[in-house]
C-alpha cells in the first residue's frame, strides 16, 4: 500500500493544511508586515469559524453564542498571561486574588479555552433540547448575557473600557500552528462516532431519536467543543490584537464569522475554511476602497460601513441562489472512490409544508 | 378531470409514492384505500400543491398543475380537507367559513353556500360565533368538509374523514360524502376503513409502500384483488 | 418610590414596548421568523424624522406619518427582496438573511448620513408637562398611551372584522391549510411585514422622544426588549405580545426601583436569563396555554 493511500482517508484535512501551510510560507517569505498581519488575523478568523462549524454544520443550528464565548477565552487568557504589574498599571479595580496569577502563553490559553468550554458546559445543557426559533434565540440571549456581563463586571474586564497592556505573543507561527491542530480536530470530531450521530440528528431529528440516539448529549458534547475552540480563538485573538473592550465580542463580529461560515458552506469543514479564506480577502480588498475614498473626502461625512453592506449584499445573495454556500455540504477530496462519509444532501425538508 | 401520471414524491431522503397514476372523472367518488404510510396522503399533499413531485405530471382539466402553489390549485377549485382536520381552533365557525369562501367572487354565492352548509351541517349554525378549537371531534370535521364546500370547489379531497371518531359519527361522515355525492360533487376519499369506504364509491384504488396495488370498481376489487390484508389490518382499527 | 408617576411611567413604557412586541410578533407567528432587522426599521423611522424635521418645513405631524410610512415601506422593501427569495429555503437561511438585513440598514446609515449621533428637532409637545392630580406627568408619556390604545384598536378591528385579518390570524395557526383555502402567502406575508413596519414607525417616534438623538446603532436596544417581551407573551399570540410588552415594563421598572445599584447594570442579563428560563419550561409563555415551541429530548 502506498502512502497516498494510505493517507487517502485524511485527504480532505491534508489538502485543507496544505492550503493553509502554502499560504503561512508565502506570508513568512513574503516578510510584507501588512500582509502578515491581515494572515494572521485571517487564521485567528479560520479557528473561530471552524469552531462554530463543529456545532452549527453538525447540529445544522444556528448558533449566536459563540462570539461571547471567544470574549470569554479572550479575557480568561489575559488574566493568567498579564504580569501583575501590567495587570495593576491596566485595572486598578482587579479582584486582588486575581494580580498574583501568571502563567506562560500556551498554559493561559488552554486555561482560557477550558474555561469557555466549562461555562458553555454549564449553560446550555438545558438548552439543547430546545430547536428551531427557540433555540437561535437562547443562544442569542447568551451572547447578550456573557455581553452584559463582560461590559460591567469590571472586577475582572475593566468593564466597558479598554482593556490594554496585554502581551503579543501571537505571531504567524502560532496562529498557523494552532490551525492545523483545528482543522484535524474539527474534521476527526466530524468523522467521529458523535460526528457521525450529530448529522444523523440534523437531517432528521425524529428518525435519530428513534434509533436510539440522544440528540441532546450529542448536541452538548458539540458545543462544549465548540465553545473551546472559540475559547483558543479568543485567546490568540487577544495575544494578536493586544488591547481591546467587550465590544469586540458582539453583534459585528458575530456576523462576519457567521458570513465567513455560511458563504463558505456551513456543512463542511472545507466551506469553513474557503469561506473564511475569500470573506477576509473580499474584506480587505472592500477596506482598503473604503479607506482611499475616505483619504480622498470624497464624502464629506466620511465614508464607513461600505464593506460591511457589500459584505451583507453578498450574504443575502448567496443565501438566495446557492444557500448551502459555496462548497454546498461537500469536502474537498482527492480523486477516487474511497470516502469516509457520503456529502451530505442538502435538500432542506419544509416541515411546515408536510 | 384528474389525472396523475406516474408521480414519484419523497420526504427528504424517503421515497414515499413510486409511480403512482390515478384519475378521476366529472362526478366521480372514487377513493384511495391503503394502510398507514401507503403514501395515501402524500398523493393528495402532491394534488394540493404542499409536496412537489420530482416526477411524473398532474393534469386538472388537462392543464398542467404539478409543481403549483396550494392557493393557485385551490384556485382552480380543488379543496383538501386533510386529516387532523386542521380547522382554525382560534377562529370562530363563522370566521373558519368566510376563510372557506375566501376565493368566491360573489357575496351571493358565498350566502348560497352558506345556506346549504346550514342546511347539511345545522349543528354548524348552533355554533356559529364559537371557536373552532371548542367544537366536539365530530363537530370539528363536519367544519372542515363544510369550510372546503364553502369554496365550491370542482373536486374535494377528503383524507381520512373517520379517523378519531366515534361508530356512530362514521357512520354520519359516511352517509354525508355518500349525499355530497349524490349532489354532483366529485370527490376524493381517502381512507383506510376500506369496508365502509367500497360500500359507497364508484371505484377504488388500493395503495401500498408508495404504489397503486389494483383498482376498479367495488365488485371487481371484491372478487379479484387480494384486498385481505389491508382489509384485515383495519378491520381491528375501524371506529377507532 | 411606587406613586402615580412610577404608574403612569410604566404604563407608558408598556405601551410601548407592547407595540414593540406587536410588531416583531406578527411576523414570527407567521413565518417562524425572528426578524433581528426590525430594530433597524426603528432606525430608519429615526433617520426619516431626523431628516424631515430638519430639513423639510413640513409639519410635525406630517413628518412623523412619513416615518411610519417610510419605515412601513422598508419592512415591506426587506420582505420582497431579501425574505421572499429564501422563505422556502431553511429557518437558518431566513435567520442569517435577517441578520444580514440588519447589518445592511445600520451600515448604509453610516455610509449614506454618519456615523455620529444626530438630534432630532422635536415638537415642543414633546418636552412639556401637564399637572394631574398633583403629579407632574410628561405629553410624552400621555400620547405614548393614546397611540397604543388607539393602535390596538385598529389592530382588533382589522384582525377581526376583515378577511385579510382574519386571514392573518389563521396563517399564524396554520399557515399552510391557509393557503389550500386559496389564501395568497405573499398576501399575508406583505401584510405582516407591513403592520410590523407601522409598529416600528410608531415606536421610532416615542423612543426617539425619550433621547432625542438618532445613531445607526439605534435599532439594537429595542429589538432587545421586543425579544424578552415577545418570549414572556409566548411569541405566537397577539394577546401574548401586548402583556409580555407592559410585563417587561413592569419587571424593568421595578428591578430600576429595587435592585442595588451594583447589579441594577446586570438588569439586562437578568432579563435574558428570564427569557432562557421561560423557553425552557414555559414555551408558550407566561399567559398563555398553547404549546408552540417545537423541542427534542
Amino acid at each position: 500500500m502506498n502512502l497516498a493511500a494510505r493517507l487517502k482517508p485524511f485527504d480532505t484535512p491534508l489538502t485543507l493544511v496544505g492550503a493553509v501551510l502554502f499560504l503561512a510560507l508565502l506570508t513568512g517569505l513574503l516578510g510584507i508586515p501588512l500582509l502578515t498581519r491581515i494572515v494572521t488575523v485571517m487564521f485567528v478568523s479560520l479557528i473561530l469559524v471552524l469552531g462554530l462549524q463543529l456545532y452549527m454544520g453538525n447540529s445544522g443550528i444556528l448558533s449566536f453564542a459563540h462570539i461571547g464565548f471567544m470574549g470569554i477565552g479572550a479575557y480568561t487568557s489575559v488574566l493568567f498571561s498579564m504580569t501583575p504589574a501590567a495587570k495593576e498599571l491596566t485595572n486598578s479595580n482587579l479582584y486582588p486574588f486575581l494580580i498574583p496569577l501568571h502563567l506562560p502563553f500556551l498554559p493561559s490559553l488552554l486555561i482560557a479555552a477550558l474555561v469557555a468550554a466549562i461555562i458553555a458546559a454549564v449553560l446550555s445543557y438545558p438548552l439543547m433540547r430546545l430547536s428551531d426559533a427557540a433555540a437561535v434565540i437562547t443562544t442569542f440571549a447568551v451572547l447578550v448575557i456573557i455581553h452584559v456581563v463582560l461590559v460591567h463586571w469590571d472586577r475582572v474586564t475593566n468593564g466597558p473600557r479598554t482593556l490594554f497592556g496585554v502581551d503579543s505573543y501571537t505571531t504567524l507561527w502560532t496562529s498557523v500552528i494552532s490551525c492545523v491542530i483545528t482543522i484535524f480536530a474539527v474534521y476527526l470530531f466530524k468523522e467521529s462516532r458523535i460526528g457521525l450521530r450529530l448529522r444523523a440528528t440534523r437531517d432528521d431529528a425524529y428518525a435519530a431519536a428513534s434509533i436510539g440516539i440522544n440528540i441532546v448529549l450529542m448536541r452538548w458534547l458539540a458545543f462544549i467543543a465548540s465553545a473551546f475552540v472559540a475559547g483558543v480563538g479568543g485567546a490568540l485573538w487577544a495575544h494578536f490584537i493586544t488591547s481591546f473592550s467587550p465590544y469586540s465580542f458582539y453583534l459585528t463580529e458575530t456576523f462576519v464569522i457567521l458570513a465567513m461560515l455560511v458563504i463558505g458552506g456551513p456543512s463542511s469543514v472545507s466551506g469553513a475554511v474557503i469561506g473564511t479564506l475569500i470573506v477576509t480577502a473580499a474584506r480587505e480588498v472592500l477596506r482598503a476602497i473604503e479607506n482611499y475614498i475616505n483619504i480622498l473626502q470624497i464624502f464629506p461625512g466620511g465614508f464607513f460601513g461600505f464593506t460591511e453592506v457589500i459584505m451583507a449584499i453578498v450574504l443575502v445573495v448567496i443565501l438566495i441562489y446557492r444557500p448551502t454556500g459555496i462548497m454546498g455540504g461537500r469536502e474537498l477530496r482527492w480523486p477516487g472512490r474511497r470516502r469516509l462519509s457520503p456529502p451530505v444532501e442538502q435538500e432542506p425538508v419544509r416541515n411546515r409544508n408536510v | 378531470m384528474l389525472e396523475l401520471n406516474s408521480i414519484h414524491a419523497r420526504y427528504g431522503a424517503i421515497t414515499a409514492l413510486r409511480g403512482v397514476s390515478i384519475n378521476v372523472s366529472q362526478g366521480e367518488l372514487v377513493a384511495l384505500l391503503g394502510l398507514n404510510g401507503a403514501g395515501k396522503s402524500t398523493t393528495l399533499g402532491c394534488i394540493a400543491g404542499v409536496l412537489k413531485p420530482w416526477q411524473g405530471d398532474i393534469l386538472f382539466d388537462g392543464a398542467s398543475i404539478a409543481g403549483k402553489s396550494p392557493e393557485q390549485i385551490a384556485r382552480l377549485g380543488i379543496s383538501l380537507v386533510p386529516e387532523g382536520r386542521d380547522i382554525f381552533s382560534s377562529l370562530t365557525v363563522d370566521e373558519n367559513l368566510r376563510l372557506g369562501g375566501y376565493i368566491l367572487k360573489e357575496k351571493a354565492e358565498y350566502h348560497r353556500n352558506l345556506d346549504e352548509i346550514f342546511e347539511l351541517f345545522p349543528v354548524l349554525k348552533e355554533r356559529f360565533q364559537q371557536p373552532g378549537g371548542t367544537l366536539s371531534g365530530g363537530e370539528q370535521q363536519q367544519l372542515a368538509i363544510a369550510r372546503a364546500l364553502m369554496s365550491s370547489p370542482r373536486l374535494l379531497m377528503l383524507d381520512e374523514p373517520s379517523l378519531g371518531l366515534a361508530p356512530a359519527l362514521v357512520d354520519q361522515i359516511f352517509e354525508l360524502i355518500d349525499r355530497l355525492h349524490q349532489r354532483g360533487v366529485t370527490i376524493l376519499l381517502v381512507e383506510q376503513n376500506v369496508d365502509r369506504s367500497l360500500e359507497i364509491v364508484d371505484r377504488a384504488y388500493l395503495m401500498n409502500t408508495g404504489r397503486i396495488e389494483s383498482q376498479g370498481t367495488p365488485q371487481q376489487l371484491r372478487t379479484h384483488a387480494d384486498i385481505e390484508g389491508i382489509y384485515m389490518g383495519v378491520k381491528g382499527q375501524s371506529g377507532k | 418610590m411606587i406613586n402615580l408617576e412610577f404608574i403612569i411611567n410604566t404604563i407608558s413604557l408598556g405601551s410601548l414596548y407592547a407595540m414593540l412586541a406587536l410588531g416583531l410578533v406578527i411576523i414570527y407567528g407567521i413565518l417562524r421568523l425572528v426578524n433581528f432587522a426590525y430594530g433597524e426599521l426603528i432606525m430608519v423611522g429615526g433617520y426619516t424624522l431626523y431628516l424631515l424635521a430638519s430639513f423639510s418645513p413640513l409639519p410635525w405631524l406630517f413628518i412623523a406619518l412619513l416615518a411610519v410610512l417610510v419605515a412601513m415601506f422598508t419592512s415591506l422593501f426587506t420582505e420582497l427582496v431579501a425574505f421572499r427569495p429564501v422563505r422556502e429555503k431553511s429557518l437558518t437561511a431566513m435567520l442569517v438573511t435577517s441578520f444580514a438585513v440588519s447589518t445592511l440598514l445600520q451600515n448604509g446609515a453610516l455610509l449614506i448620513i454618519s456615523p455620529r449621533a444626530r438630534a432630532v428637532v422635536l415638537p415642543q409637545i414633546f418636552q412639556t408637562s401637564v399637572m394631574i392630580a398633583g403629579t407632574s406627568v410628561p405629553w410624552r408619556n400621555i400620547l405614548t398611551i393614546l397611540t397604543s390604545l388607539v393602535m390596538l384598536v385598529l389592530l382588533t378591528l382589522l384582525l377581526r372584522h376583515t378577511v385579510l385579518g382574519i386571514a392573518l390570524r389563521a396563517a399564524a395557526d396554520n399557515f399552510t391549510m391557509t393557503r389550500m383555502l386559496g389564501v395568497p402567502a405573499n398576501t399575508v406575508i406583505s401584510a405582516a411585514f407591513a403592520i410590523s413596519g407601522i409598529m416600528a414607525g410608531l415606536v421610532s417616534i416615542f423612543w426617539i422622544s425619550r433621547s432625542a438623538t438618532v445613531t445607526p446603532a439605534l435599532g439594537a436596544p429595542p429589538l432587545l426588549v421586543a425579544f424578552v417581551a415577545t418570549v414572556i407573551g409566548g411569541m405566537r399570540s397577539l394577546t401574548g405580545a401586548v402583556v409580555g410588552g407592559f410585563v417587561y415594563a413592569i419587571v424593568i421598572s421595578l428591578l430600576g426601583v429595587l435592585l442595588p445599584p451594583g447589579l441594577l447594570e446586570f438588569r439586562e442579563a437578568f432579563m435574558f436569563v428570564f427569557v432562557i428560563i421561560i423557553l425552557l419550561f414555559r414555551p408558550q409563555g407566561l399567559i398563555s396555554s398553547k404549546t408552540s415551541v417545537e423541542r427534542v429530548g
